[in-house]
């Protein structure tokens, strides 16, 4: 077996690790949510809060992995980051704004 | 080479030098990425603010289906493992198993769009459109929006697929896969906040 493919199994191996991955955390978070409401000693907003959290584990593995952030040039995951940073520049204007009217 | 694959002649792939190092067509393609991230910003933002400025929102007018939803989830979770399968595959020149992966792609892309549809169906059917409420509004406008951008994906899936047929060279298709990776997977990371948001918070 040469080299290659087997670089390519294990890339393709890490692939289905991956998505199982994003399957495992997509079902936890339903979990969560139809427990949370009762079961779970967590307030709602605590439930919202670990749900999103699961969403953006999963975003970053994908944008990591099956995006190749992680292996990429580095210029990419700038260009990735960028509107980030004005999305957190807009949430600061939005939350500002919420403090002064309330 | 396992069977069921089929090796291309040419070897390398399509390799063009540029200031940055990166080929114009993925930075390009990261560029546009970054700008719908902010369309897609603006709308789910749009969506929390109305969200948090109502304690009872949607209340019992506003009930989505999870397991519709999770299933669906599921389902694009599969077509972006087959999209990156479907590179992998190309990366070592099996020209048949990647057309096999991107097809898959795009089936389940349109398996996605066809339980989009039925979900859409079932409102109607009870009245519940774009104007019921604000709720119904935000709903409409972010899985809309987003449904054309899984529609858009499947159209230049379906012509990259169309152009490996017919003799065509195969690195310049191995480019463009990437690029129809990159922009799937973008479509897949939306989904993946818009789902919690609207079905289970």
């Amino acid at each position: 077996m040469s080299g290659d493919v087997r670089n390519s199994e294990f890339g393709m191996r890490k692939y289905l690790v991956i998505g199982m991955w994003l399957a495992g955390l997509m079902l936890l978070g339903v979990l969560l949510s139809e427990l949370g409401g009762g079961w779970l000693p967590i307030p709602r907003w605590g439930v919202a809060v670990l749900i999103l959290g699961l969403s953006t584990i999963k975003a970053a593995l994908v944008a990591l992995y099956y995006m190749h952030l992680q292996s990429d040039r580095k210029l990419l995951a700038l260009v990735a980051a960028a509107p980030f940073c004005l999305i957190l520049l807009a949430l600061g204007v939005i939350f500002s704004s919420h403090l002064i009217r309330f | 080479m396992a069977s069921g694959t089929h090796a291309v002649s040419v070897s390398r792939p399509l390799e063009v030098q540029t200031a940055t190092g990166i080929p114009s067509g993925k930075l390009g393609m990261w560029l546009f990425l970054a700008s719908e991230v902010m369309f897609f910003t603006g709308l789910i933002g749009a969506y929390i603010v109305l969200r948090f400025s109502n304690p009872n929102w949607p209340g019992h007018e506003g009930h989505l289906s999870v397991p519709i939803g999770t299933i669906n989830t599921l389902v694009l979770i599969g077509s972006s493992v087959t999209i990156v399968l479907s590179l992998a595959a190309s990366n070592r020149q099996a020209l048949t198993l990647a057309r096999g992966w991107l097809l898959a792609t795009i089936l389940l892309g349109s398996s996605f769009l066809v339980i989009k549809g039925f979900e859409y169906s079932a409102k109607f059917t009870h009245h519940i459109l774009p104007s019921t409420n604000v709720f119904w509004s935000c709903y409409f406008a972010l899985t809309g929006f987003h449904a054309l951008h899984v529609l858009g994906g499947i159209v230049f899936n379906g012509w990259l697929l169309s152009r490996t047929f017919g003799g065509a060279i195969w690195p310049p298709q191995r480019h463009r896969l990437e690029l129809a990776g990159l922009y799937w997977h973008f479509v897949d990371i939306v989904w993946i906040f818009l789902f919690p948001l609207l079905y289970l918070i």
